[in-house]
């Protein structure tokens, strides 16, 4: 499994009710009917989180595979909201991305 | 040097045998040979049905070839079936393949135009997916422009719709306004197979007023859509929430460049999510180094990042400690624990995880202290189960054990460890630990239904009945359905009548199960209980009575061999009157008469597989002997490796190596490949004696364990070993550790003498123990390091044999032994963490 906090974007320091609230948001966002695998991925995280010894497991025992989301997240919150466009070069190559992955199903 | 003749038919074989030939080479899918005789055959006759055969068996050439990822010749295969409307067969397959090869975009579009413009149709999901091909290829594949007098055809649709998306998605990406691009998008028809640049532009040029709109728009451009990663991509452009981490790292490396650029993601914040990407990828040294480099950053997160990343990288700890201060001490040895298991090296992570426990110690008490420590032990535990590196302190007994009860001191609310050391005593037959933490556990958790049933099961076990029917009454009061404790109440007093019904005291045996029959509910009534009771009231002379409830009893317990074997052995535990036994033997008999079903026999084992037939092993011997001629009858049945192996550990214990022979060889025939089957029809072949094996068939044993192991099948592999070397020889994979209160079965201490006996002890604690001697002498001295392992040693096999003087010279000749290391360079007692 990924790490919890990283799968629900919370904080290690984040209390019962913030988890909560974040995983409720994030269920909502993508319920199960819509999207199985990442509700599925989200209950998870939730259950890996949802008290205080297992948010400590999660600390304690914990990799890297957190240490970039928080950085990530920041850098994404310094974005404005969609008032930017995209470059000719990078529209092309979301093109042939979708081209590729057509003819590789 | 002649050249060798070319294998194939001769030309004097009739065309139709030949067209015959071929036809069955298409039909059984060997296209190769298909298309070589279809050639033969059309060259000499271009008849359109073989015409039309042949093609088939390109398309079937080129699907394996592409299959095989040779899309070059697949295409060039496909191409062999051009049709005079200068159409192929198989056409998205063809464009598939000249996608994948990578180099024929052009080509592909171009026949893209070619095959739509001939009105060529397929069946219609194929032709919806051909023609969003189609689409995306002129999107990015500019065909050529149709001469100005040509007259409207289905090509100059295409090419006129493949330059409105062109146009569009120019006009968007040069900043233009909002109706320039509409004038655009106005050209795409909704109907047409370029809609989704339509919707994507459309989703990313209006104003958010309908977001739930947008969203329903764009979820119609399907999965399996070339334009679908564009639809993930704005998608994540227009999404409601901020777009997070994990959000980020499930796009595409295009899909982050397009958020980044088209939510106006500031240079260095950009530059830095495309290099961490690029570090993460070169592994966690280069990221690390890149982190470090990021003073604009948040400095509190780019410490974490780096610090989740040292386990990776020990060696960059001194670099880490530069930048941003020094670590903790329970930090840095939590560092070490995480860097040694990374790198699998489970003593140091022992070591490591130890000493953070100390540290934290250290600290300070608190609340969180405990809780820490409680996980480290407990993962300590679950390392244990995996490693047998890790070794605790407890020198003989389980390590699992000894870090859950250093877990359980540490934060003693966790029940879920509580229960697991339940467990483990249980399984090692520590039977006095077991009562204790149960005892300990129903005061500080006298509501949990987990714990309660515990209890039950303890006082069942202690022979304490009022008190487990007590806890079984908390525990029905919380979840009134629980069939687990009715079971064991029910069961717990049958098994008590019996024994009243065995000392004649037929008036107590009927108010115990009267007292039984107050657990049972009226949807889930006990088999073993009504039989207990006809049985019961036989002997008390209510005929009628005891008549309906043996029926009753016999119906619940499956009916036919299955109910009268389980009242025949009811009978057999409760010593029951001759006349009694004898007439329910006859029932059996008579039900025998009916074949057997895989269902009755394995409710026969189920039933024999209760702790008091075991303890009836030679009336239920009889009775399996009795039953032989039908069980036999049910011995090539198809049973599963699992269910016989229930079988098999049933007929085992009960002696009943006929029976097993029959079965195993059966199970052979069917299955030779799985080794369950071989290996019990040399158990039944010995007898179960190892002694009794030859040479070849430890060798082929042995060959089975091997293998076996070899498949990470461990517990067939470690049963094999038992069976041939007893419980010392050593086993596969996860370590086991014998009881202290069950010896190992091919070990007779009362063959060996003293000096043997100390040799053993000495073997034992070789090279394994002499760190955690150390450890002891570093923290109680010598003698107390000796005085500690005279008593670790009384508690095992072993050293229970020893005389008191015997035993403490072995510890202190052991505690000597160890120390020389030291002494002698070998040891490292001074650098190791005293615990």
């Amino acid at each position: 499994m990924r790490d919890p906090f990283t799968v629900l974007g919370v904080d290690e320091t984040a209390g019962d009710a913030e988890i909560r609230r974040r995983y409720l948001a994030l269920v909502r966002d993508f319920p199960p009917d819509r999207a199985p695998d990442r509700f599925r991925e989200y209950r998870a995280a939730y259950e890996a989180l949802s008290d205080e010894r297992k948010r400590l497991e999660a600390t304690l025992l914990r990799t890297n595979e957190a240490a970039l989301s928080r950085l990530t997240m920041a850098a994404l919150q310094a974005a404005s909201a969609g008032s930017s466009r995209a470059t000719k070069r990078t529209v092309a190559a979301l093109l042939a991305e979708g081209l590729l992955r057509t003819a590789t199903d | 040097m002649k050249k060798p003749q070319r294998r194939g038919p001769s030309p004097s074989v009739p065309i139709d045998t030949l067209a015959a030939r071929a036809a069955e080479a298409l039909q059984q899918e060997r296209f190769k040979e298909a298309v070589e005789l279809f050639k033969l055959v059309v060259r000499q006759e271009p008849r359109p049905e073989w015409q039309e055969s042949l093609a088939a068996a390109y398309a079937g050439r080129a699907r394996i070839l592409a299959a095989k990822g040779m899309f070059k010749e697949a295409a060039m295969v496909l191409e062999n079936t051009l049709a005079p409307d200068g159409t192929l067969r198989e056409p998205l397959l063809y464009l598939k393949c000249l996608i994948r090869e990578g180099q024929q975009q052009q080509k592909a579009a171009a026949y893209a135009l070619q095959h739509v413009s001939s009105k060529r149709s397929l069946p219609a999901a194929e032709q919806t997916a051909l023609e969003e091909l189609v689409a995306a290829l002129l999107v990015t594949n500019p065909p050529r422009p149709e001469p100005a007098d040509g007259a409207p055809s289905e090509r100059t649709r295409w090419i006129e719709l493949s330059a409105a998306s062109r146009d569009a998605l120019a006009a968007w990406i040069s900043g233009t306004s909002a109706e320039e691009i509409d004038r655009h998008l106005n050209r795409i028809s909704l109907r047409s197979p370029f809609r989704p640049v339509r919707l994507l532009l459309k989703s990313l040029t209006t104003e958010p007023r309908d977001a739930e709109r947008t969203r329903r728009l764009l979820e119609t451009i399907d999965t399996g859509s070339p334009f679908f990663p564009f639809r993930q991509a704005v998608e994540a452009v227009l999404g409601e929430r901020e777009l997070d981490a994990d959000g980020w790292n499930r796009l595409s490396p295009a899909q982050r460049a397009f958020v980044a650029e088209t939510r106006g993601l500031p240079a260095e914040a950009a530059q830095f999510l495309a290099r961490s990407a690029d570090a993460a990828r070169s592994g966690p040294g280069s990221l690390f180094a890149f982190l470090l480099k990021q003073s604009d950053l948040p400095q509190a997160d780019v410490r974490s990042a780096c610090l989740n990343l040292l386990p990776e990288i020990p060696d960059r700890l001194p670099q880490f400690e530069k930048t941003f201060g020094p670590l903790s001490k329970a930090e840095r040895h939590r560092v070490q624990a995480l860097a040694a298991e990374a790198r699998n090296d489970w003593e140091a992570a022992e070591r490591s995880w130890r000493a953070t426990v100390v540290a934290i110690t250290e600290a300070g008490e608190d609340r969180q202290a405990g809780l820490s420590r409680g996980v480290i032990f407990r993962h300590l535990a679950h390392l244990a189960g995996e490693h047998q590196e890790i070794e605790g302190d407890d020198f003989l007994g389980d390590p699992v054990i000894f870090y859950l009860e250093r877990s359980r001191e540490a934060d003693p609310d966790h029940i879920p460890t509580v229960l697991e050391l339940i467990g483990h005593y249980r399984t090692e037959s520590r039977d006095k630990d077991w009562h204790q933490v149960v005892e300990d556990a129903i005061q500080r958790f006298p509501e949990d239904s987990q714990v309660l049933l515990q209890a039950t099961e303890s006082a069942i076990a202690r022979k304490a009945y009022k008190k487990a029917a007590g806890f079984a009454r908390r525990l029905l009061k919380i979840d009134p359905i629980n069939p687990g404790v009715r079971r064991q109440m029910i069961e717990a007093q049958v098994a008590h009548a019996r024994k009243q019904l065995r000392s004649k005291r037929a008036d107590l045996a009927t108010k115990e199960l009267s007292g039984a029959a107050e657990w049972e509910r009226s949807d889930a009534p006990s088999a073993v209980l009504r039989i207990a009771r006809g049985l019961v009231a036989l002997q008390t002379g209510q005929k009628e009575q005891a008549e309906a409830w043996l029926r009753e009893g016999v119906d619940l317990a499956g009916g036919g061999v299955a109910g009268w074997f389980r009242a025949v052995l009811e009978a057999e535990l409760m010593n029951a009157a001759t006349g009694d036994a004898g007439r329910l033997r006859k029932e059996l008999a008579h039900a025998r008469e009916t074949p057997p079903t895989k269902a009755a026999v394995m409710t026969i084992v189920t039933a024999l597989g209760q702790p008091e037939a075991r303890e009836a092993k030679w009336a239920v011997a009889g009775l399996l002997l009795g039953t032989q001629a039908w069980l036999l009858q049910a011995a090539d049945f198809d049973w599963s490796p699992a269910e016989f192996q229930a079988l098999a550990e049933v007929l085992v214990r009960f002696e009943a190596f006929d029976l097993l022979q029959q079965y195993a060889r059966a199970g052979r025939y069917r299955e030779s490949t799985n080794p369950i089957w071989r290996f019990h029809e040399i158990v039944a072949r010995t007898g179960g004696e190892a002694d009794r094996l030859s040479m070849a068939e430890t060798d082929n044993l042995e060959a089975m364990a091997q293998a076996a192991a070899s498949r990470q099948d461990f517990h067939t592999a470690n049963r094999i070993r038992r069976f041939v070397f007893g419980n010392g020889g050593a086993p596969f994979g996860r370590r086991r550790r014998d009881s202290p209160s069950a010896p190992p079965d091919s070990f007779d201490f009362d063959d060996l003498d003293t000096d043997e006996l100390l040799e053993s002890v000495m073997d034992e604690m070789a090279g394994r123990s002499g760190d955690k001697l150390r450890r002891l002498v570093a923290d109680f001295g010598r003698e107390g390091a000796v005085a500690h392992m005279v008593k670790e040693l009384r508690s095992d096999p072993l050293g229970r044999r020893m005389p008191e003087p015997v035993l403490r010279d072995v510890c202190e000749a052991m505690v000597a032994t160890a120390m020389e290391g030291v002494r002698g360079g070998q040891g490292a007692a001074a650098r190791r963490v005293p615990f």
